[in-house]
C-alpha cells in the first residue's frame, strides 16, 4: 500500500461524502505541486458550468493583479476545481487562490503549513497528513496552539453546520500528537523578548539611561521573570524561616566556624594512604636494602639477593638468601635487622638473582659470619608522625572546647549549613531574574560604545543618531558599512544587490549566478566584516546568488519578470520575497536622507526600480 | 504448536500477557501492539520459540484443555463490561461502537441563512473597550474579527485615528481590501516600508513592525502622522508575542504605545491569555478586560481516512472538545495499527 492517500482519490472520497471545500495540508511546497500534477494525470472533470465561473472569477481578478493572466496553473485550477497554497508562488496567486476558496469555487486546497499563520480562509473541512514540521533545519512535533490554528479553519460560521478535521496518515504521523493538538488545551505563551542594537539606540534616544531599567521592566519578559523570580522568593522566605533558629550564639559567625571545621575533617579524611606510601621507618631502611646486605629476618640471618616491588604487595620486597641455602621473598616490614656488613656481587636477571657459583660463594661467606654483628644505625623523619598529631588535635579539640554552646552547635551545623547555602543560591538567582534585562541591555550599550555610537554617558554620538534609524535585522554590520563608505558612489543596483544577500535568510540551495566584478569584490569585503563583527552580532548568509539576482532585476529595467525567475531555481514566490525584503531595507536606507544625501538617493532610485512589475502590484 | 494454533492462541489472550511472554525475548517489545508481537512471536528462532510455547502452555492449561468452555465465560464478561464501556474489539463483539460513520457525517450542510446576531461575548469585548483595554483570544474563525470592525467603527464616530497591524504584509493586504470595501477608500490608508497610501487616514493598516518604528519616532520627538489623536490600536495575531524572532516587536509596540489610545488585542487560543491580561494591567493606567472565549461557533469533529479509503470517526465523542482527554475510535485505532504495520514492517519503526 501507499505511504499515503492518492491526492486525486482524498479528493473525490471528501467530494462523494459531500465534505467539500477543503484545505489539505500537506509537509511540503514540492508534495503541494506533485499532488497538482497528480490532478493533471487524472481523467476527474469539474462540470463545465463550475469551469466557467472559475475562469470568469479569475479573468476579473486579472484586472487588480496582471501577474495571474497567464498562471500557469489556472488550467488546473479550472478543470479540476484543486489549487496549491504555499510560499513559493507569488502574493498575487496566492490572493487569487484565497478570493477563489471564500467565493466557495475551489474544491480543495493544497498548502503547507505555513499557511496556518498567515492568510485566514474556512473551508468546511480540514485534512492533516503531518504531525511534525521542519522548524529551522529540523523536524519538530506540532505545538497544541498551532494544531488548533491548523484544525480551526475548518468549518465556515454561517456556511457550515459542523466543521471537520480528517487525519490522513502519511509518513510522518504521531496520532497522539495530532489527538492531544486537537483536545488539549494550548500552551502558554512565553515572552522572546530580545535586546537588539536599534533598540538600544532608540531607547536612549528618546529616554535618559536612567529611566531605561524603568523601561524594561515594563516588557513582558520581565513581567514573566518577576513571576518566576516571586517563586524563588517565596522559596528563599521559607528557607530563612527555617533558619531562624540557628541565628547568632555564644558567637555570631558559628555556622562559618563550624563550616571551616568541617572542611579541615574532610580534608583530613581524605588524605589516605597512597598505595605504595611506606611509612617513615621502612622508606628509611629502603636504601640499605641492597644486593649483598646482611639482614636479620624472623628465622636467623640473610643476604639480601634483590630489592623490588611487587603488583601484589603493598610494601616493597626483597629476595633474601637464608641460612639453610634457601631464597625467599620476604615484605621488606619483615627484615628486623639491618647489619654492617655488605658482600660485594655481580646480580643477574632472573633466579636465582646471581651466578650459581656466587650462590654457592655467599652460602660459604655466611657460615663464616660472626655470632654477632653490628647493626647499622638508620634514621627515621620523623616529621610526619607530627602531621597526624595535628589532625588528631583537630579532630578533639577544635573548635570551641570551652563553648558552653558546643554541643548544639555541633548537632545543628550540618543543617544549618545547608539553609544557609541554599539561601545564598537563591538570593543569586532572584537577583539574577530581576536584573538581567537590564544587565543585558548594558551589555549591548557597551557593544555600541565601543563601536561610537554612544558616548560614555550613554548619549548619542552623531553615528548613533543616524544608527537608530536602520531598524533591521544586522543593522550593526549595515552601520558600520556605511561608515566604513563601502556603498559610496555605487549604483544602485550594487547596493541592492548586497542588501539583498544581507536581507535574505533562507538557506535553500540556489543556483549560481555570473555577477558584475564590482558586486563581487564588495561582496568579499561584505563578508570580511560581517566575519569582524561575527561576535557582536550573527552574521548573514550573504550569498552571492541572491545579490546577483536583484543586481539583475534593478540593474535591467528592461528585464521582464518571467527571465527573471527563470535565471533562478529559487521558487517565484522565493524570489518576490527577496526583491520585498530588499525593498524593506533601501527603504530603511533611503531614511538617511539627512546625513547620507547621496547614499538615500541610491536607495530611492532602487526603490523605483525594484518596484515595477509584479512588484508594484500590492502595497 | 503449528503457527495457526500459535496465532490463534495468542490472539485471544490480553496484550498485557503477551508482553510478560515477551519479556526478555524480544527487544522494546513495549513498544509494540497485538499484531506486531505475534508476527515477531512467530519468527522467532526455534529454541526460544519453544520455550515460548512451554510458557504458554504451563499459564494457560486451562484454556487449552477446554477451549469452548474458556472461551464461554470470557465473552461473557466481555458482552456485561460493555454495558459500562464501549468494546475494544468491535470486529469480534457485537456491541456497537459510540460513534458510527453515519453518525458522524450527520447534520452536515449549511446552515439557514439568518440575520447575523453576534455573540454575547463580541459584544461585551466592543462594549468594555469603551472603559478599558481589551484582550480577546478565542479560536480561530469565531469571529474576532466582527469585533475589531465593531471597535473601529466606534473609534472613528469619536473622530480619532485606529490603527490596525497584523504580523505579515499579506494579512496586511487583505485586510486593507476587506476594510476599504467596508469603510470607503477614502477612510482606509496602508502603510509599508517605502510606501503610504493615505496616510492620513482615520484606519491605518500597516505591518507590527511599522507601528513600533512610528513609536520609536513619536518618542523621540519626530511627531509623525495622526498619533496624537490615536484612540485604538488593534493588534491583530497577538499570539505573535511568542514568536521567537519577531516577538520582541510586539512587546515593544505594547509598552510604548500612547496611554491615550486604547489597546484591543486579538489572539487566537492560548494558555496563559490572564497573564497577558495581568501584564497589560500593571504596565497601563486603564485596567485591562480579558475575553477568554472557549467554545467554537461552528463545532468541529473528527475523521480518520484510512489510505485505502476507508473514513471512520477519529475519536469515540464525535465532536471534539477540549480538555476532556481523548480515546481513539477503535476502528481507527485497528486501521491506524495496520497502517503503521504494512508502511514500516514488522520490526520496522521509523
Amino acid at each position: 500500500m501507499a505511504p499515503a492517500i492518492h491526492p486525486v482519490e482524498l479528493v473525490e472520497i471528501l467530494r462523494h461524502k459531500n465534505l467539500t471545500p477543503a484545505i489539505i495540508f500537506l509537509t511540503s511546497r514540492r508534495a503541494c505541486d506533485e499532488a497538482l500534477d497528480a490532478f493533471q494525470r487524472s481523467s476527474v472533470r469539474l462540470p463545465q458550468n463550475r469551469c466557467e465561473t472559475i475562469a470568469t472569477f479569475l479573468k476579473d481578478l486579472a484586472d487588480d493583479y496582471p501577474s495571474i493572466v497567464d498562471h500557469p496553473l489556472i488550467p488546473v485550477v479550472q478543470r479540476f476545481g484543486v489549487a496549491a497554497h504555499h510560499a513559493g508562488h507569488l502574493p498575487s496567486w496566492k490572493i487569487a487562490v484565497e478570493e477563489l476558496m471564500r467565493k466557495g469555487h475551489l474544491d480543495a486546497v493544497f498548502a503547507t503549513t505555513t499557511l496556518a499563520a498567515g492568510v485566514d480562509f474556512p473551508a468546511r473541512t480540514v485534512v492533516i497528513t503531518q504531525s511534525s514540521v521542519r522548524k529551522a533545519k529540523d523536524f519538530s512535533d506540532l505545538t497544541i496552539g498551532e494544531i488548533q490554528q491548523l484544525a480551526g479553519r475548518g468549518g465556515r460560521r454561517g456556511k457550515d453546520l459542523v466543521g471537520f478535521v480528517i487525519v490522513t496518515p502519511s509518513p510522518y504521523i504521531d496520532l497522539h500528537v495530532l489527538a492531544k493538538g486537537l483536545t488539549g488545551f494550548p500552551e502558554a505563551i512565553e515572552s522572546q523578548f530580545v535586546i537588539s542594537y536599534p533598540m538600544v539606540l532608540n531607547l536612549l534616544k528618546a529616554h535618559p539611561v536612567d529611566h531605561i531599567e524603568g523601561i524594561l521592566a515594563k516588557s513582558f519578559a520581565q513581567f514573566q521573570l518577576n513571576q518566576r523570580a516571586e517563586v524563588h522568593q517565596s522559596h528563599l522566605d521559607s528557607v530563612h524561616e527555617h533558619l531562624k533558629p540557628f541565628g547568632p550564639r555564644e558567637c555570631t559567625d558559628w555556622i562559618t566556624q563550624w563550616q571551616v571545621y568541617d572542611l579541615a575533617r574532610r580534608r583530613k579524611s581524605q588524605r589516605r594512604p597512597l598505595p605504595y606510601r611506606d611509612t617513615p621507618a621502612l622508606a628509611a631502611q629502603l636504601p640499605f636494602l641492597t644486593s649483598g646486605r646482611v639482614v636479620g629476618i624472623s628465622k636467623g640471618r640473610g643476604i639480601v639477593l634483590r630489592q623490588y616491588r611487587s603488583r601484589g604487595q603493598r610494601y616493597p620486597m626483597v629476595s633474601v638468601l637464608r641460612s639453610n641455602g634457601t631464597v625467599a621473598e620476604c615484605p621488606a616490614m619483615l627484615v628486623t635487622h639491618i647489619y654492617d656488613r655488605l658482600l660485594e656481587f655481580t646480580s643477574t636477571r632472573s633466579y636465582p638473582w646471581c651466578t650459581p657459583g656466587t650462590l654457592e660463594w655467599l652460602n660459604q661467606e655466611m657460615t663464616q659470619l660472626p655470632p654477632r654483628l653490628p647493626s647499622l644505625p638508620i634514621l627515621v623523619d620523623k616529621e610526619i608522625q607530627e602531621d597526624t598529631q595535628l589532625t588528631d588535635v583537630l579532630t578533639d579539640e577544635f573548635p570551641c572546647p570551652t563553648c558552653p554552646s558546643r554541643n548544639a552547635c555541633r548537632k545543628d551545623h550540618s543543617t544549618a549549613l545547608k539553609l544557609r547555602q541554599k539561601s545564598q543560591q537563591l538570593t543569586k538567582t532572584v537577583q539574577a531574574l530581576r536584573t538581567g534585562l537590564w544587565h543585558r541591555f548594558q551589555e549591548k550599550a557597551d557593544i555600541l560604545q565601543h563601536f561610537g555610537y554612544l558616548t560614555p554617558s550613554s548619549h548619542l554620538t552623531a553615528e548613533g543618531e543616524w544608527g537608530r534609524l536602520i531598524r533591521i535585522d544586522h543593522s550593526l554590520l549595515i552601520t558600520e558599512l556605511i561608515r566604513m563608505e563601502a556603498f559610496a558612489g555605487s549604483e544602485p543596483s550594487l547596493l541592492a544587490g548586497v542588501l539583498a544577500s544581507i536581507a535574505h535568510d533562507d538557506d535553500r540551495p540556489g543556483s549560481f549566478l555570473r555577477m558584475s566584478p564590482g558586486l563581487s569584490s564588495m561582496l568579499n569585503q561584505v563578508r570580511a566584516v560581517a566575519d569582524s563583527l561575527a561576535s557582536y552580532e550573527d552574521p548573514p548568509l550573504l550569498r552571492s546568488d541572491v545579490a546577483a539576482l536583484a543586481e539583475r532585476w534593478i540593474g535591467n529595467p528592461e528585464l521582464k519578470w518571467e527571465n527573471l525567475v527563470r535565471m533562478t531555481n529559487m521558487a517565484e514566490g522565493d524570489v518576490y520575497r527577496l526583491l520585498a525584503r530588499t525593498l524593506e531595507f533601501l527603504s530603511q536606507i533611503q531614511s538617511l536622507r539627512e546625513t547620507h544625501p547621496e547614499l538615500a538617493d541610491s536607495a530611492k532610485m532602487g526603490i523605483t526600480l525594484i518596484r515595477r512589475e509584479v512588484l508594484e502590484e500590492l502595497p | 504448536m503449528t503457527d495457526e494454533e500459535l496465532i490463534s492462541f495468542l490472539e485471544d489472550l490480553p496484550l498485557r500477557r503477551l508482553h510478560v511472554l515477551a519479556r526478555g525475548r524480544v527487544h522494546r517489545h513495549f513498544r509494540m501492539g497485538k499484531q506486531r508481537l505475534i508476527d515477531v512471536f512467530l519468527k522467532l528462532p526455534p529454541q526460544i520459540r519453544s520455550a515460548l510455547e512451554e510458557d504458554l502452555r504451563s499459564t494457560t492449561i486451562p484454556i487449552k484443555a477446554s477451549p469452548p468452555e474458556a472461551q464461554q465465560p470470557r465473552s461473557q464478561k466481555k458482552s456485561s463490561r460493555q454495558l459500562q464501556t464501549p468494546s475494544r474489539h468491535p470486529g469480534k463483539s457485537s456491541g456497537e461502537p459510540s460513534t458510527t460513520v453515519a453518525d458522524l457525517l450527520e447534520g452536515l450542510g449549511v446552515p439557514p441563512s439568518t440575520t447575523f446576531v453576534p455573540d454575547p461575548w463580541q459584544v461585551d469585548a466592543v462594549s468594555q473597550l469603551a472603559t478599558t483595554d481589551v484582550i480577546v483570544s478565542a479560536p480561530t474563525g469565531s469571529g474576532k474579527t466582527y469585533v475589531a470592525v465593531e471597535a473601529m467603527k466606534q473609534a472613528m464616530a469619536k473622530d480619532s485615528t485606529v490603527i490596525y497591524t497584523s504580523p505579515l504584509k499579506a494579512l496586511s493586504n487583505t485586510k486593507y481590501m476587506e476594510f476599504s470595501h467596508l469603510f470607503g477608500h477614502e477612510q482606509v490608508g496602508i502603510l509599508t516600508g517605502d510606501r503610504r497610501d493615505n496616510a492620513q487616514a482615520p484606519l491605518l493598516i500597516m505591518t507590527t513592525e511599522i507601528l513600533r518604528n512610528l513609536l520609536y519616532d513619536a518618542a523621540s520627538g519626530e511627531i509623525d502622522l495622526r498619533l496624537n489623536t490615536l484612540g485604538l490600536v488593534i493588534l491583530d495575531e497577538s499570539q505573535f508575542l511568542a514568536d521567537p524572532e519577531r516577538g520582541v516587536v510586539w512587546e515593544e509596540t505594547i509598552i510604548f504605545c500612547p496611554t491615550q489610545a486604547r489597546l484591543l488585542l486579538l489572539s487566537a487560543s492560548i494558555g496563559n491569555p490572564q497573564e497577558l491580561a495581568d501584564w497589560l494591567t500593571s504596565i497601563r493606567p486603564i485596567p485591562c478586560h480579558l475575553i477568554h472565549h472557549r467554545r467554537r461557533s461552528v463545532p468541529l469533529r473528527g475523521a480518520y481516512l484510512h489510505p485505502a479509503g476507508k473514513l471512520s470517526p477519529l475519536f469515540k465523542s464525535r465532536d471534539i472538545t477540549q480538555g476532556a482527554g481523548y480515546a481513539f475510535h477503535p476502528e481507527t485505532k485497528r486501521l491506524f495499527s495496520k497502517y503503521e504495520l504494512e508502511t514500516f514492517g514488522p520490526r520496522g519503526g521509523r
